[in-house]
């Protein structure tokens, strides 16, 4: 590889990791406040909760992508009278900042559900609120057996943030396959299934570490 | 301190509390005894609001905090009101629920440094104290999950009286623990009632109640059958089941 194509492959790589990290951490908000929802007693909140997960887990998530991107300049009109485009790396990241939500919520609720309802009977009985309770008592409790499936889902972002690419952003496997495509070498995509890897390697890692932290108390 | 005036609780068609009337009073040492499904449990949870009641009215510091017609609020009390009044109600629970993912010494600074911003420093402090009064200062950094049963209901007992409660109550504290731990939390129990502190046990430790007890109340089917002190209770029982239940204990 020259100069070119080498730096052309590194800031591919960098939009994936943006791309992935962005969208994973607005996910994460996305994913606990829906969790909340989806266990909160008020039945309306549950009901709008429900759909939305179903819907976002229910369609492809390159149709999700394809219908940020192409729906938001036509709801502008419909709204402002003139289409508003947004950037594609704000769309895709909203995209999968929608779709990881629906996943993460319900990855939360089960952690959430599966601490033992006597914690949250101690934490009523010394005078905390039903938020304190949560943020300080139950959630923290979750963080360790959400750290498994919290990993997938970083892991499944990273590589389905490649499906971006229908929108033309210039992430990773976009790079790969224009060079691979313009030169007639295959070699560039073996090259790019060797960045993924690298990634979600070390993630898993990170995570794994992460796990192993939180088990002091287990 | 706190009383209920003809409280009814239905879980679904199941009708637990029926038409109780109870109170507790300032040094009061109050045991309640009877077979499981009695409903004592029940009572004690109405108290710090655990459970919602779906008759009748609750007063804790001679405030109504609760009053409730087929499960219909009547008086919509601030909920927050309602949560800083129990506050003065601290509780022990049958399996301890001891936070996990605390040591000892931070399960008794949570709650002081939540709920009453009181600073990590003195919070800390106060937690050493209590856990030297419970006889565990050495264990304040461990994990709940490197403690033996008695030691965690111990720490337990010693969080509930970190939020400076006017009023402990007790529900089941020694009947998750092996025989040989039962004396140490009894202990604990002991030594606080001897200190003044209002306390409502319920429990199946008979010689507790005997030894310690100001009153000991008799509940069955959701209803309290009788209510004495130790010495007439045990020796002197009027309620024909009660005579039965101690005939069967004793």
């Amino acid at each position: 590889m020259n100069i070119v194509q080498i730096s052309a492959f590194a800031q591919g790589t960098l939009v994936t990791i943006e791309l992935t990290l962005v969208s994973m951490f607005l996910g994460t908000i996305l994913g606990l406040l829906l969790a909340l929802g989806r266990i909160s007693k008020n039945k309306i909140i549950n009901k709008i909760v429900w759909i939305y997960v179903w819907f976002f887990r229910g369609t492809p998530l390159l149709l999700q992508i394809m219908m940020v991107y192409f729906s938001i300049p036509l709801i502008a009109i419909d709204l402002f009278g003139k289409p508003i485009t947004p950037p594609m790396f704000v769309a895709g990241c909203a995209a999968l900042t929608l779709n990881t939500g629906a996943y993460l919520a319900e990855i939360f609720r089960a952690g959430i559900e599966s601490i033992d309802k006597g914690q949250m009977e101690a934490a009523k009985a010394l005078g905390l609120t039903y938020g304190q309770a949560m943020f300080k008592v139950i959630i923290p409790q979750t963080i360790k057996r959400l750290i498994p499936p919290y990993s997938n889902e970083f892991t499944m972002i990273l590589k389905d943030s490649s499906l971006v690419s229908v929108i033309g952003l210039a992430e990773l496997y976009r790079k790969a396959t224009i060079l691979a495509f313009g030169s007639g070498n295959w070699v560039y995509l073996f090259y790019a299934a060797g960045v993924y890897l690298f990634l979600t390697t070390i993630s898993t890692y990170i995570f794994s570490k992460l796990e192993k932290r939180y088990s002091v108390y287990l | 301190m706190i009383k209920v005036e003809k409280i009814d609780k239905y879980f679904g068609d199941l009708h637990v509390l029926k038409e109780i009337d109870f109170h507790v009073d300032q040094g009061e040492v109050v045991c309640v005894i009877g077979p499981s499904g009695s409903g004592k449990s029940t009572l004690l949870r109405c108290l710090n609001q655990l459970e919602r009641i779906t008759n009748g009215k609750v007063y804790i510091d001679n405030e109504l905090v609760d009053y409730r017609k087929n499960d219909k609020d009547i008086m919509h009390i601030n909920h927050e009101d309602v949560v800083k009044m129990c506050q003065e109600l601290g509780m022990v629970f049958q399996r301890f629920n001891l936070f996990p993912h605390k040591t000892a010494v931070e399960n008794l600074m949570l709650a002081p440094m939540v709920v009453k911003d009181v600073d990590k420093k003195t919070a800390r402090a106060k937690a050493i104290e209590l856990l030297k009064m419970v006889g565990l200062e050495d264990k304040a950094d461990e994990y709940p999950v490197r403690l033996s049963g008695g030691q965690q209901q111990r720490v337990a007992i010693a969080r509930a009286l970190a939020m400076e409660p006017k009023i402990m109550l007790f529900d089941e504290p020694t009947s998750a623990l092996d025989p040989e731990l039962v004396g140490e939390v009894l202990a604990v129990m002991k030594a606080l009632a001897k200190s003044g502190m209002t306390m409502m046990v319920v429990t199946h430790e008979m010689g507790f109640a005997k030894e310690v007890g100001s009153r000991v109340v008799f509940m069955d089917d959701g209803r309290i059958l009788e209510e004495a002190t130790p010495d007439k209770f045990f020796n002197n029982p009027t309620n024909p089941r009660l005579k039965e239940f101690l005939a069967k204990i004793l």
